[in-house]
């Protein structure tokens, strides 16, 4: 009977959770139309979070890149198909590896870094501060960052599939003697509209949902250091399981106007 | 304006389950392919689908036109296979297509090829039924292949016994491949074949030489005989004369005929000679008593000599033959 209780409420703080997550995301809707936008700090929140994660993401996806074509080659090479290995390679990264890894990577980078940098604010009553002097926090801290995240994630993941295929080349050049000419040929061959464009459009969804959660629970932290770490934590995590729900949706959208 | 939790907490649940009307709505719309263009079904009837899915493509001339939406068995031998294709391409199947089934390369997916027909037919409509043909799948291929395979195996058996035994040098073959003095001896009647050949060959251009200069030279006979119309008039003459003469020796035959058979049955003297047998014996009879007489003849003629009148001519005879012979001996 105590469980029952326990998990009910549990469920109920779930939902209130979404409810309030519903709520955060109309009003940042509606404070990105209101005026005064702030370009200035926006254009800086996109240099920082860009150029922050930048190395990261071009390392992970260098080695995605290696470590896929690594790993598929011997299976390619049982059926006598290692020529297909780049046509593989870049419509995997492009379509699927590319975006989600790049995303979920940036989730705990960005989505973090959003989270403890709002949460210490709050904590430190600074976000109240703003308020007294007269600026909007939301929409100087929120809508900024959140946008900011929208814009640069696709670019990020772009940066990301190409220095994947970078790294798959390298192995398909030392292992298979493959030029460069004919491995991005056959790379650009079998990309198709149906492949960039959706993952495209789904990387800014990616980015919309590390924003909103990162700030969502970095504007809402509970007081204290504790409740900084807490609100991290669970923003990265609510985020990584976001990410694939927002994939999963995409992928059927995709299949319906695209079949895949 | 501050929500309450009990706002926050509704507004979380119709969030949460719009999403998951959302995931269900769009999951149902991805089943149902190609939702957004204007579609319509048709079937064909299959023995043996090959391992076709639903969704595996459909391909008219090459070009994908829809997919396959249901496979259905309708009894033990029967399958059928619905197809949704794009309404734009029907309007170029005719209801003489074919279908059969297909697969995307070696190792790709399972297709239906729609191949077009005589074009005899009206074009396809919705819900139609076309032909189909039931391509050899590749279980049949491999059945097959098994049983080449044996032959195959049989066959390569047999071979190594048979180039065996000619290594070995058993068999006309064998003798023929192994056998050095066969060989030569072979090479030997090759080159008295090629004298054989050229003597021949040299005799018909001789006899060819000689058929033409008979054709061309007059002053042989042959040639004459071809050639010369003037000597060819002459023997025809010469033919019509000895047929006369040849009917002029008949008539003396048989003159000739006449007379013997006269001789034969005449009492003429010929005849008397020639056919009377007692002539013969007369004539013997007469003839020993001609002999008998002379016999006594030389006897008298002897008594003659001895005689004293008579014996002194006849050693001057002698004395003078004695003379002659000894001038002759000189």
């Amino acid at each position: 009977m105590l469980r029952f209780d326990v998990m009910t409420k549990q469920l109920k703080s779930f939902f209130i959770e979404i409810g309030e997550l519903s709520l955060f995301t109309s009003r940042f809707f509606k404070e990105t139309f209101k005026q005064p936008f702030e370009l200035k700090e926006l254009l800086q929140q996109c240099y920082q979070i860009g150029n922050r994660s930048l190395l990261l993401v071009s390392i992970t996806g260098f080695i995605i890149g290696l470590v896929l074509t690594l790993q598929t080659r011997p299976t390619l090479m049982e059926f006598g198909a290692v020529s297909w290995m780049p046509s593989m390679v870049g419509i995997s990264i492009v379509r699927e590896i590319g975006p989600i890894i790049t995303a979920l990577v940036c989730a705990g980078k960005i989505g973090s870094g959003i989270s403890a940098e709002l949460g210490s604010m709050r904590v430190t009553e600074q976000i109240d501060a703003m308020e007294v002097s007269g600026i909007n926090p939301f929409k100087y801290l929120v809508v900024t960052r959140v946008l900011a995240v929208t814009f640069m994630l696709p670019l990020l993941i772009i940066i990301a599939d190409t220095i994947a295929l970078f790294g798959s080349f390298l192995v398909e050049n030392v292992k298979g003697n493959v030029s460069f000419v004919l491995f991005f040929n056959q790379v650009l061959d079998a990309l198709k509209f149906g492949d960039v464009v959706p993952a495209t459009i789904k990387s800014f969804f990616f980015g919309a949902a590390i924003g909103l959660i990162g700030s969502f629970k970095g504007y809402n932290c509970e007081e204290g250091t504790a409740g900084v770490g807490k609100a991290t934590n669970i923003a990265v995590v609510s985020t990584s399981l976001l990410l694939f729900i927002i994939d999963f949706m995409a992928v059927f959208v995709t299949d319906i106007f695209f079949e895949l | 304006m501050k929500k309450t939790n009990s706002q926050k907490f509704r507004l979380g649940l119709f969030v949460s389950i719009g999403t998951i009307i959302f995931l269900v709505v769009i999951y149902l719309i991805g089943q149902r392919q190609s939702m957004f263009k204007k579609n319509f079904t048709i079937s064909a009837y299959f023995q043996n689908v090959n391992g076709l899915q639903n969704g595996n493509n459909v391909r008219y001339s090459g070009i994908d036109i829809g997919t396959v939406k249901e496979i259905t068995m309708i009894n033990d031998s029967t399958i059928k296979v619905n197809m949704v294709i794009d309404k734009k391409i029907a309007g170029h199947i005719h209801k003489d297509a074919v279908a059969t089934i297909g697969s995307d390369g070696l190792v790709g997916n399972m297709l239906v090829n729609i191949v077009p027909g005589e074009r005899l037919e009206t074009v396809i409509s919705n819900g139609d039924v076309i032909k189909s043909s039931n391509k050899l799948g590749t279980d049949d291929i491999l059945n097959t292949l098994n049983v080449t395979n044996k032959n195959a195996a049989k066959l390569t058996a047999d071979l190594l016994k048979i180039t065996n035994k000619l290594l070995e040098g058993k068999g006309t073959l064998g003798v023929l491949l192994n056998d050095t003095i066969l060989a030569k001896d072979l090479k030997q009647s090759v080159a008295n074949l090629k004298k054989v050949s050229q003597g021949a060959s040299n005799t018909v251009n001789e006899l060819n030489h000689m058929i033409v200069s008979l054709k061309t030279n007059d002053d042989t006979v042959l040639g004459m005989l071809m050639n010369d119309t003037i000597s060819g008039n002459k023997l025809k003459t010469i033919v019509s004369n000895l047929e006369v003469s040849s009917s002029k020796v008949d008539s003396l035959i048989g003159n000739i005929n006449v007379l013997v058979r006269d001789i034969n049955s005449s009492k003429g003297a010929f005849n008397y000679i020639t056919k009377d047998t007692s002539l013969v014996n007369s004539l013997k009879s007469t003839l020993k008593n001609i002999n008998e007489g002379t016999e006594k003849f030389n006897e008298n003629m002897e008594a003659f000599k001895h005689n004293f009148l008579t014996r002194g001519y006849f050693r001057k005879l002698e004395k003078q033959k004695k003379k002659a012979e000894k001038k002759s001996n000189k």
